[in-house]
């Protein structure tokens, strides 16, 4: 039935790019292709001229305009004052802790609902699927009572504990449902051939998993890196802090620091954009290798 | 049916340390949240156990509660009609015109991993009235075409409209990279037996790249609907549901009661209603897409 | 049974987390290990060396660049230097999310040694779950007390207990562009009826007349409670809670028509309900509009921008030629709260003490000192105070009494609804009836 299951099959060789016929139809679909690549790039760009702003301009709220003389010293502001370092590591640490345990304890979940011969599979996913919507804010008061008995409060765990057990259910659902899709075959060759079920886990469903796998890195990364509000309420202490309090830091009752902000914002997604652009060919190919191993 | 025989300690091992996290931070929670839902409580001092009367007034009685539901249903509905086929659309392109595609689908994705801030106050300074410096104002009356003007945060009857849109274009290329992963992983060699058979083209993609890609296209729904329900930052940072509770959706309106009029018992009920949702919502995307899977592959 | 819930629920966490640690091979405890042994202070030890604490004092000056965040740094490292086993850990959030973190604290009773609230009716329900230590003492002590201004800590006392010390207490005025009112040739009106034509004559010359920001909705109703404070005199939401009056009460009415012609001629800018505070208030400071009404709060700002020099200020008119122009709208600030539970009570207080002593000076000589709750010693002209700062400072001395804002005298979710009705007014006409009954309906379903 399934992509992976040809994917493991065949061998894919070069995509066939179709030589169209309608070269009109092509060029429309280029115009459409590079209007969109304006409009999903230009907010790096307008960030980035707003970062250079004085308050004033940025409030005077016109669209193109550049700043009267740049204001480098928001970037200044930004690095001193918002902490920048310090809560980059936090972030990045927390971040990554977060991901690497969504992916370990999910795909193991994943694989023990869609392969293994048991009763209770499709209510444990049932289980998960009760809380794939769920708002982080409905929980806080119920977390914080948790927490305050479990002595974590102000500690990087009480983020990320919450963190991991949000994003499960998410990662739960997408990775089961593919790998589903694996075929029986592949086992039952592995079994004949002495492989018990840690290595079949390991070295045949993981690395045929890994395009679900990426996208589940992606959306724990989206979520994660620019969250405020349970961040906000159960670390305290500056050393702890993460990249959003950054940002809300110039925030004041009846103030607000626009131009250091958007410079802390410039330098809390740079690293992100570059990574992600370094590592863009990686990912995609990463995906194929992935399905030709299996 | 499955082929793996294991021990019980085995599915242990594999199972608990992800369903004890689980259960005891977001599970356990929400039972919490669900048994809060049945008392008149402030969220700080005494509480009073008042049976389903918060489920009640929500129910029968709130002018706001509705309106609210509506709203979130429709920005899943935009997210899954829109976004979504727009979003499998421009990744079939991609693949099929594009011969180093990574470079643009990164592009696209970009702006979901803008911090909403960036987003809010960008779209701010498009929707802004015309005499305010608004972008999409001014260039409507430039091109003459002001009685199209609007101010698009503020009236009530376009506001929701305007928060769609910029939902659906900041995910946009989100959807495009998780559709574009899925059709990069449907083997050539079908294609090419397609070919012979006559196939080809967008002929091609109806009857291959649809029905092939049905999976993710799952995975994009599910993720789109989470999203809108959830689309509680952008509305917090654009119109902070205003005016008057005009683009209030469920999200925004439990965050209201429980922390800003002070009513955790009645935002707890607000909770549970949402969990019921999504348990509805899961449950029909599942038996949709198990039908449409078995037809097609 | 909530007893054996949490014990429990304890057995699965330890469980969980065993396993989920094992699991992770790397989880976040690593990073948090020095907090631990300070805080079995009070137990063993009286005499000899002192213990080392840590206090933790949760505030709203969380911008590095902001005067106040410096003021207190400032303080906190002082205080530090001279109680070398204290040490003072800053939890600095912006506002909406501290009330939120707050409000969680409170939930499960761990509240942080110091923390900050709004006065009066936003303050009661802490104050009645008995989070908060009352001061009573710590301002006898050293006559810290006598540094407040004259009954600004009544917002603050419960059954004459005083439960907080405020930062700030501000008064409702109109600030206006010297420059824009020329232009338009119009003058300071003196009736609400002048300032309705003053709007139309700025409008007619194409100027902006107010800014508001409306997206933050305590804007609209601040600027409604002065009207109501004309049309009724003070005191009319403690009549409505004294059930003496309803919403329903002519006074009230009279206020949401004269609001709406207000807003009906013209006077806020469009799209006002999208404009947070910072917004609203820039399009004055930079010009852009003629008049805007704020709590003086906002003087500093506004002598820091590009307008400064050109910018008055004056008091809210009569309504109908009701009301005195000398009753306000009072804003006492938000205050700082002690926790009722805080393991080192007499040193949060001691340096709660040492930290107001030391705020009206500070404050004083970095130009922050209108509008502080607390009676300042020393010469505002001589330390170059602007001259509108010096205005508002004489309007401080007219002051014979006023109202508080909506959310300060009535329960938090009737507040809601009326900051929700009054937005309203600002995109649609509404009749004045109507605004009250929706008062009156919100009022009596949350009593």
């Amino acid at each position: 039935m399934n992509q992976a299951a040809q994917a493991g099959a065949i061998k894919p060789s070069a995509k066939i790019k179709s030589r169209s016929k309608f070269s009109i139809g092509k060029t429309l679909v280029f115009i459409l292709f590079g209007v969109l690549l304006v409009t999903q790039l230009y907010p790096l760009l307008w960030l980035l001229i707003y970062s250079t702003k004085t308050n004033e301009e940025i409030l005077s709220g016109s669209f193109f305009s550049l700043p009267k003389s740049p204001q480098w010293a928001n970037f200044q502001t930004a690095v001193e004052s918002g902490n920048y370092f310090k809560y980059l590591g936090n972030s990045v640490f927390v971040t990554l802790v977060t991901m690497v345990c969504v992916l370990l304890l999910a795909s193991l979940v994943s694989f023990a609902i869609s392969r293994f011969r048991w009763k209770y599979g499709q209510v444990i996913l049932l289980l998960f699927l009760i809380g794939m919507m769920i708002p982080m804010q409905a929980t806080l008061l119920p977390l914080m009572l948790i927490f305050k008995n479990l002595d974590l409060l102000n500690k990087h765990a009480s983020i990320i504990l919450p963190y991991i057990a949000f994003q499960t259910p998410v990662a739960v659902f997408i990775l089961s449902s593919f790998m589903k899709s694996i075929p029986n075959e592949i086992e039952e060759s592995a079994i004949v051939d002495g492989a018990g079920v840690f290595r079949i886990f390991w070295n045949i469903i993981l690395p045929v998993s890994v395009p679900p796998m990426m996208t589940v890195m992606i959306l724990t990364f989206i979520n994660i890196w620019n969250e405020y509000i349970l961040a906000a309420t159960f670390i305290s202490s500056e050393r702890l802090k993460t990249l959003p309090f950054g940002v809300n830091s110039f925030v004041s009752q009846y103030s607000v620091n626009y131009g250091a902000i958007g410079a802390f914002l410039v330098l809390g997604a740079l690293p992100v954009v570059i990574i992600y652009f370094l590592l863009a060919d990686k990912i995609t190919k990463g995906m194929v290798a992935g399905a030709v191993k299996g | 049916m499955n082929v793996l025989r294991v021990s019980k300690w085995t599915i242990a091992l594999f199972v608990l340390p992800c369903l004890l996290l689980y259960v005891c931070f977001v599970f356990v929670p929400i039972l919490v949240s669900l048994y809060s839902g049945l008392l008149d409580w402030n969220g700080i001092g005494e509480s009073k156990f008042i049976g389903l009367d918060n489920f009640k007034q929500m129910l029968f009685h709130d002018a706001v509660f509705w309106p609210a539901v509506k709203r979130t249903l429709m920005f899943a509905v935009v997210s899954m009609c829109i976004q979504i086929p727009l979003a499998l659309f421009l990744a079939i392109l991609l693949n099929r015109f594009v011969k180093k595609p990574n470079f643009l689908v990164s592009s696209y994705f970009l702006p979901a991993i803008l911090s909403v801030v960036v987003i809010g106050q960008l779209w701010k300074t498009i929707y802004n009235p015309a005499s305010m410096g608004g972008m999409l104002n001014q260039v409507l009356e430039s091109i003459g075409l002001q009685s199209w003007t609007h101010s698009w945060l503020t009236d009530p009857s376009v506001a929701m409209y305007s928060l769609y849109f910029v939902a659906v274009w900041q995910f946009l290329g989100y959807h495009t990279l998780i559709q574009f992963t899925g059709i990069q992983n449907i083997p050539s060699d079908i294609y090419e037996a397609a070919k012979i058979d006559g196939a080809e083209g967008l002929k091609a993609d109806w009857h291959i790249t649809l029905p092939m890609n049905i999976p993710i296209i799952k995975i994009s729904i599910v993720l789109a609907f989470i999203g809108s329900l959830q689309s509680f930052d952008l509305i917090m940072v654009m119109t902070g549901g205003g005016p008057a509770h005009a683009t209030d959706v469920i999200s925004t309106l439990m965050y209201n009661m429980s922390f800003l009029s002070m009513k955790y018992g009645y935002g707890s009920s607000i909770a549970a209603f949402l969990v019921v949702v999504c348990l509805v919502a899961t449950f029909f995307i599942n038996l949709i897409f198990n039908r449409l899977e078995r037809k097609y592959t | 049974m909530k007893k054996n819930m949490k014990g429990i629920l304890k057995l699965v966490m330890a469980g969980t987390l065993a396993l989920s640690l094992a699991a992770c091979g790397n989880n976040g405890g690593g990073t948090t290990g020095t907090n631990n042994g300070t805080d079995k202070a009070n137990e063993g030890s009286t005499g000899g060396k002192k213990e080392n604490i840590t206090i933790t004092f949760q505030n709203i000056y969380p911008d590095p660049t902001d005067p106040k965040n410096i003021i207190m740094k400032k303080i906190v490292k002082a205080y530090e230097d001279e109680n070398p086993n204290v040490k003072i850990e800053l939890d600095s959030l912006n506002t909406d999310q501290q009330k939120v973190k707050l409000k969680t604290q409170a939930a499960s009773r761990e509240v942080p040694d110091i923390t900050v609230v709004n006065p009066a009716a936003q303050m009661k329900p802490f104050v009645d779950a008995k989070l908060f230590a009352p001061l009573n003492d710590m301002l006898d002590q050293n006559g810290l007390k006598d540094t407040f201004q004259e009954g600004i800590l009544d917002f603050y006392s419960f059954d004459n207990n005083i439960y907080a010390l405020p930062d700030g207490n501000n008064i409702g005025l109109v600030y206006y562009n010297k420059e824009l009112f020329e232009q338009a040739g119009v003058k300071v009106p003196t009736t609400f009826e002048e300032m309705v034509d003053v709007v139309k004559a700025l409008k007619a010359k194409g100027i902006q007349p107010m800014a508001i920001g409306e997206k933050d909705s305590w804007t609209g109703s601040f600027l409604f409670m002065n009207v109501l404070l004309r049309t009724n005199g003070p005191g009319f939401l403690q009549e409505v809670l004294d059930g003496k009056k309803t919403f329903e009460d002519p006074a009230f009415k009279e206020a949401a028509d004269a609001f709406q012609n207000l807003i009906q001629a013209g006077a806020f800018q469009e799209g006002a309900t999208s404009f947070d505070y910072n917004a609203g208030e820039n399009l004055f400071k930079t010009g852009k509009a003629a008049m805007y009404y704020m709590g003086s709060w906002a003087t500093g700002g506004i002598e820091t921008s590009t307008i400064n020099g050109k910018a008055g200020v004056f008091k809210f008119p009569t309504v109908n030629g009701k009301g005195d122009p000398n009753e306000f709208m009072l804003a006492p600030g938000s205050a700082f709260a002690i926790s009722a539970d805080s393991k080192h009570l007499p040193e949060t207080k001691d340096f709660l003490n040492y930290f107001m002593i030391n705020f009206p000076k500070e404050t004083f000589s970095a130009k922050g000192a209108v509008g502080l709750a607390q009676k300042v010693e020393g010469d505002f002209k001589a330390a170059g105070y602007s001259d509108m700062a010096m205005e508002v400072l004489d309007m401080f001395k007219d002051v014979k009494g006023g109202d508080i804002a909506f959310d300060n005298t009535m329960n938090p979710a009737t507040a809601q609804a009326h900051l929700t009705s009054i937005q309203n007014l600002f995109v649609k006409k509404n009749d004045a009836a109507n605004v009250a009954k929706e008062h009156q309906t919100a009022y009596e379903s949350n009593k």
